[in-house]
């Protein structure tokens, strides 16, 4: 996700290229390609310029309905309902050979990742494994971090894990009461999303899934949330070389 | 050299120029390629250039095919020539498609629901973004298949990509 306006002037993007199984964009206003996955230009009379980032999210729909209950969502275009994969592409997408390969680093090509490319570095968290443990606590780039799995178990949000006016590096665990509930069921997530998701041992304070505390010392107060994407392991790496990856 | 050998010569560089306008970027850029720094600046600036440089070569071709018809009244060579015109125009054609919009669609102008009216499955994935006072949302299912969406969030102008 980013801004389109560049010095002020907007630009619109179309499709140009498939770059490494990344895509490469151009602007319709000066000609320009642009890499996907950094927003840099590579060639063009905007080469060297950069896109500036917006922090988005992954979620479900039950879950961001019930946090944006005056959201807006992307109609689909009746003309091209045939075209639009199913829900489960990405399952068929994780048998599609790869172009690149980093066998060395033994971990499968196309094993999901959450990455995080911020504070001058790069981590890369498997997606299974955050689904599995669900409160994470971890640095990146030697920053505390906190990443978290919603209370649908599916949605994945990443935060800066610093509290203002409490000590440094505050560890966060998972609140006592959350059941896990089933993703398809709205009602549930819905219900879930109202109550307090996890506790910090610092201030004591309860926090939801948005990262505000909605009670205790801290209560007010939002973490800062970091951007991420989910990309598979072979595109991460290629694109962060220097990535490292958690817990090895 | 006979002249017409002249006109021979750039025919073929004319026809072969509009070829490379629209294959050298289709061969550097395709799916399931790995393509190294260089070659892809490298196909990047025929792209630029190839919708000037397709349609002089294509003028060029058919220029020098109207020279050589009149040199020439046999079958054989008519032939010859009329290919030569004929793939100068068809490439330079080519080189003005976009083909990976006529693989993926551009969104265009999209349209927008309010996401209580909308009918969604609970455990969909979307991807979403809240700024300029605004709170959007895109399909993943969707944007997987349009790549670009072009948007405005209150008066802030993003695209949200995938």
């Amino acid at each position: 996700m980013w801004r389109r306006d560049v010095d002020g002037q907007v630009l619109t993007f179309h499709l140009a290229g498939i770059n490494n199984q990344n895509f490469l964009m151009r602007d319709e206003e000066t000609g320009s390609f642009w890499q996907q996955i950094s927003g840099k230009c590579v060639a063009g009379p905007m080469a060297g310029r950069e896109l500036k980032l917006v922090y988005s999210d992954e979620v479900t729909a039950a879950l961001w309905r019930e946090e944006n209950p005056n959201g807006m969502i992307l109609s689909p275009l009746s003309k091209y309902k045939s075209e639009y994969e199913k829900k489960d592409w990405d399952k068929k997408m994780a048998k599609v050979r790869t172009v690149l390969d980093f066998p060395k680093t033994g971990i499968a090509s196309r094993e999901l990742m959450f990455g995080i490319a911020w504070n001058g570095a790069s981590k890369a968290f498997p997606v299974k494994r955050l689904l599995d443990e669900k409160v994470v606590v971890d640095r990146v780039g030697g920053e505390p971090v906190l990443i978290v799995v919603g209370p649908d178990g599916k949605s994945i949000r990443a935060f800066h894990r610093k509290i203002p006016n409490a000590e440094a590096a505050p560890d966060f665990y998972r609140a006592v009461n959350v059941r896990d509930v089933k993703a398809e069921d709205a009602n549930a997530v819905a219900e879930a999303a109202k109550k307090p998701l996890l506790m910090d041992a610092a201030t004591g304070s309860e926090w939801n899934f948005k990262g505000c505390a909605v009670s205790g010392k801290a209560q007010g107060t939002c973490l800062e949330p970091i951007p991420a994407l989910k990309d598979y392991w072979f595109d991460w790496r290629n694109y962060h070389p220097n990535t490292t990856v958690y817990n090895r | 050299m006979k002249s017409s050998a002249r006109w021979w010569i750039l025919l073929v560089i004319a026809a072969v120029v509009a070829i490379a306008c629209f294959a050298i970027p289709m061969y550097v850029i395709r799916p399931f390629r790995a393509q190294g720094g260089r070659e892809l600046a490298m196909a990047l600036a025929v792209m630029r250039i190839r919708p000037v440089l397709s349609i002089l070569a294509a003028i060029v071709a058919v220029a020098v095919a109207f020279a050589l018809w009149r040199m020439y009244a046999g079958i054989g060579k008519r032939l010859l020539i009329l290919q030569g015109a004929v793939a100068a125009i068809v490439f330079a054609a080519l080189s003005w498609i976009n083909v990976y919009e006529l693989m993926f669609h551009g969104a265009g102008k999209p349209a927008f629901v309010s996401v209580k009216s909308a009918a969604l499955e609970p455990d969909e994935m979307l991807l979403t973004v809240n700024t300029g006072g605004s709170a959007r949302a895109y399909p993943i299912d969707y944007i997987a298949y349009h790549h670009i969406v072009n948007d405005r969030a209150g008066n802030i102008p993003i695209v949200a990509t995938y």
